[in-house]
């Protein structure tokens, strides 16, 4: 007889794992049914917001539905339902959007799923026109709470007039992509080199500049000011973006190349061919630094922490790093988009909070960047009036030096205010728009 | 002596009217083109019952249970094929559920003596012997159907419910053991691991590697008996160091699985939705689309998609009938299992052969359910009495007869007592 009980449990065994895994297909299919149903043919999507209820996004607009241009600043992130762009805000929410419930199916009428978004569509458009005809990005967000307010990619697109004769690059919000940093790099290596040095001894260096500098490999690191600096210190070498300073400063032997390389890395780079990561920002993939820094003493080493070289930057990732500096944590104030998601039944299903990344760098290291960067930010009184900013320029060389872009990464220290941001006009030549100019459009848009 | 709760005009009041339940919905909610498509069916279904239920009254058994829900199941099933698409009749699943009845009936005549199959048992070895040499000789190397001009027959199901007879075993066959060698062992359990062995390397060599596991759960259970007989209680040392060794047996097979078995592994369908995660894609957003209640019968799209009726049955019932229903379906061949709980089996023998059959519906649903639900890798299985396929009705409809025989066995034979208790049914009642 107990041979024979022992059959029946072993069937009461095999039926109780098909039924939990039948309880777990059940979880599965609640869960995720929203998300099928937005990668089927039949649907009905729900709006997007900006921060003050103005519609981003209408799955059902038609051309005449709204104003021309309506949509053309949010165009490339904000993007819609036709699957031409993978990585915005649509793409990668349309489960979130779906006016579906596994209960009563889909809603073609009074459904009421919707995100809530944190961008302010009118600084979005001011920004957008700001550029004029350049090309390039901006974006911007609160460095305490991690709110987008402004992000803005030129070309863009108006998804309501559909995707023909799009210039190139229409389809990218290029803030997530990574770029040529040019001179805001020095504000990585002079983190790393307070982390390796501490600030006493960073301060008391100072180095000369005479317009160039031959480096100890025989290498010739050119200045933009051939006239040169003169000497000196980390404060007026960064203010002064000094390649000579700087180059003099990576090969001193009190700063470790394995303290930059430690430095970088916990700053999310990717140095000397680690495996290059995104991250993600509410789904919408943003692409993450990488370098190259084999020897302290060779030219491309030397270009690289200085923007230079293979140095490769997102806008948005620099922005980042502002809210660390400012913040004077060390760590990131992690960025949000969605403020908040309603699913079919007006149901607020997801409310965003503000996180806070592991520490980059140090306490000091942040304290010391964000005096630097102060100090240089008072040279720009005039250029961003009406703002206390902290700021660092940078011009990159790209297309094997054919065009050179011009770029502006900073925070404003108005606890009332407080916006970090990243501005990039791609092939800039003198006497067109200028990041600062961009700079206080946005700033000044932002309420 | 058998946990008969319900008369069998109660029970065949019930199974009527589920069938009746779901012929209204069709006529309320169903897509056809003209009345008499549901008329049809439900007069065929209908009087299908009725038929079933008046041959029943003649046949003499202990226990009606497994009759009943196998002809609630089949009919359902009859119903959610017909209205794939739309309301129509589905005359080919029609037949292969009457096989299955015929097939149930069969499978329980021939192992309600458990003393003759085991005197015989090497007629069976032989006709799996036959099976897989067909197999060999007729399907090719990557095929599975030998095809015979008006039908297609697929032997490796034919093989399940023999495998699950050579499988079952009696106190009396292990206690038969010979010395070889110096060791004592039993003849059978030797060669059943000589054909469990040939059956592995046959699924390898034929790329059906969809029913490996499920007859790897049928040989699971009989060693598992085999090894265990002699202790009165199973080891918590044996059920480690085996659990040990299935899983390495698992993590071995897989890693040395062939190339399109190592991709369904690791496959992302959503990022190949319009290349190879096609069918199971369209298949979840079928669920979706259903819901609780479904999109109403014929209404569905799924049924374009190919095997929609067979491997993604399920989603496809989910799609037109809702997840309520298709749980329901489900929820009844989990009773027709559970019966063998209820309603114990009268010898050690029907035991294992209660417990084979039952590990072969069960893997074969897990298989079909989670795989087409993308939960685990995605195989060809049929779920027992739902999805279509005649090879598949029949050997089911075989070990459903298995299930029978254990709660209906000849040996020994039930005494009744002179005195009923008070409250006990009526003895020339047939009671479920």
């Amino acid at each position: 007889m107990k041979s024979i009980k022992r059959g029946n449990k072993l069937i009461t065994m095999m039926l109780f794992i098909f039924l939990v895994g039948m309880g777990l297909l059940i979880y599965k299919i609640q869960s995720e049914a929203s998300f099928y149903i937005s990668r089927s043919g039949v649907r009905n999507l729900g709006y997007i917001y900006d921060c003050n209820g103005e519609i981003l996004f209408d799955d059902n607009a038609e051309s005449g539905s709204y104003e021309s241009g309506h949509f053309k600043d949010v165009g490339n992130f904000i993007g819609d339902a036709s699957g031409q762009m993978t990585n915005t805000l649509v793409a990668k929410n349309m489960e979130k959007l779906s006016n579906y419930s596994f209960t009563s199916g889909i809603q073609n009428k009074g459904g009421k799923a919707a995100i809530y978004s944190t961008l302010d569509h009118s600084a979005n458009e001011k920004v957008y026109t700001a550029f004029g005809g350049k090309n390039g990005c901006a974006i911007a967000y609160n460095y305490k709470t991690g709110e987008i307010y402004v992000c803005v990619s030129r070309p863009s697109v108006d998804p309501l007039k559909g995707y023909e004769n799009l210039e190139e690059g229409s389809l990218l919000c290029k803030a997530f992509y990574k770029t040529v940093p040019g001179s805001m790099q020095k504000i990585s290596t002079t983190i790393a080199a307070v982390e390796s040095m501490g600030t006493d001894e960073l301060e008391s260096k100072s180095f000369s500049c005479s317009g160039s500098y031959t480096n100890k490999t025989g290498g010739k690191i050119n200045c933009h000011n051939s006239y040169g600096h003169g000497t000196q210190g980390i404060y007026e070498g960064f203010a002064n973006s000094c390649n000579p300073f700087f180059a003099q400063l990576v090969e001193d032997n009190a700063f470790r190349l394995d303290d930059i390389i430690e430095t970088y890395r916990n700053m999310g780079y990717a140095v000397n061919g680690d495996k290059e990561s995104r991250f993600s920002i509410d789904g919408i993939m943003c692409q993450k630094a990488s370098t190259d820094l084999e020897d302290k003493n060779d030219f491309n080493t030397q270009w690289g922490c200085m923007g230079q070289g293979t140095t490769m930057v997102s806008p948005c990732q620099m922005m980042m790093w502002q809210s660390a500096i400012v913040n004077e944590t060390g760590e990131m104030t992690m960025p949000y988009l969605i403020d908040k998601v309603t699913n079919v039944r007006g149901r607020i299903t997801e409310k965003a909070k503000t996180e806070y990344s592991d520490r980059l760098f140090s306490v000091t290291a942040a304290k010391e960047v964000k005096d630097i960067m102060l100090s240089n930010g008072e040279n720009y009184s005039g250029k961003i009036p009406g703002f206390t900013v902290g700021v660092k320029s940078g011009t990159a060389q790209v297309k094997n030096g054919a065009e050179e872009n011009s770029l502006l990464t900073g925070f404003d220290t108005d606890p009332d205010h407080p916006i970090a941001f990243c501005i990039l006009i791609e092939n800039r030549t003198s006497g067109e728009v200028s990041t600062d100019q961009i700079a206080t459009v946005l700033l000044s848009s932002i309420k | 002596m058998y946990k008969n709760g319900l008369s069998y005009t109660g029970v065949t009041f019930l199974t009527l009217l589920s069938h009746i339940s779901m012929l209204a919905i069709v006529f309320a909610k169903g897509n056809y083109d003209s009345i008499l498509a549901p008329v049809i069916l439900s007069a065929v279904i209908i009087a299908s019952d009725l038929i079933y239920f008046f041959i029943l009254k003649f046949l003499k058994q202990n226990t009606y249970t497994i009759d009943f829900l196998l002809i609630g199941i089949l009919n359902m099933s009859v119903i959610f094929q017909s209205c794939f698409g739309k309301v129509s009749f589905a005359t080919k699943h029609f037949i292969f559920a009457i096989l299955a009845l015929v097939c149930c009936q069969a499978g329980f005549k021939l192992t309600q003596n458990h003393r003759i199959i085991e005197s015989r048992k090497y007629i069976f070895y032989g006709i799996i012997g036959v099976l897989i040499l067909s197999i060999l000789l007729f399907t090719g190397s990557r095929g599975m159907w030998i095809d015979l001009g008006f039908i297609t027959v697929q032997p490796s199901e034919f093989i399940k419910p023999f495998f699950v007879l050579v499988c079952a075993t009696s106190l009396k066959y292990q206690q038969n053991k010979h010395r070889v060698l110096g060791i004592r062992v039993v003849y059978d359990n030797w060669i059943l691991i000589g054909v469990t062995g040939v059956i592995v390397l046959l699924q390898w060599w034929c790329r059906d590697l969809g029913s490996l596991p499920t007859f790897m759960a049928v040989a699971g259970c009989a060693f598992l008996f085999r090894i265990c007989y002699p202790k009165a209680k199973l080891s918590k040392k044996l059920i480690i160091g085996l659990s040990v060794l299935g899983a390495a047996v698992i993590v071995i097979a897989l890693k040395f699985a062939p190339g399109y078995v190592q991709e369904r592994l690791h496959v992302d369908i959503w990022s190949d939705q319009n290349g190879t995660g096609w069918q199971q894609c369209q298949a979840l957003i079928a669920i979706a689309e259903g819901g609780w209640f479904g999109k109403g019968p014929g209404n569905g799209s799924l049924y374009k998609v190919p095997a929609a009726n067979t491997d993604i049955v399920f989603e496809a019932i989910c799609e037109e009938w809702g997840l309520l229903v298709a749980l329901l379906a489900v929820f009844m061949i989990i009773l027709l299992l559970a019966s063998s709980i209820i309603n114990t089996p009268r010898s050690y023998f029907h035991t294992t052969l209660a417990t084979g059959a039952s590990a072969v519906f069960i893997a074969q649903m897990a298989l079909n359910i989670f795989g087409s639900c993308n939960m685990i890798p995605f195989t060809g299985v049929t779920i027992p009495f739902i999805s279509q396929g005649g090879s598949s009705m029949m050997a089911c409809g075989l070990l459903a007869g298995f299930l029978k025989a254990g709660q209906a066995t000849v040996f020994p034979v039930p005494v009744r007592p002179q005195q009923p208790p008070q409250g006990y049914p009526q003895q020339n009642r047939r009671v479920q």
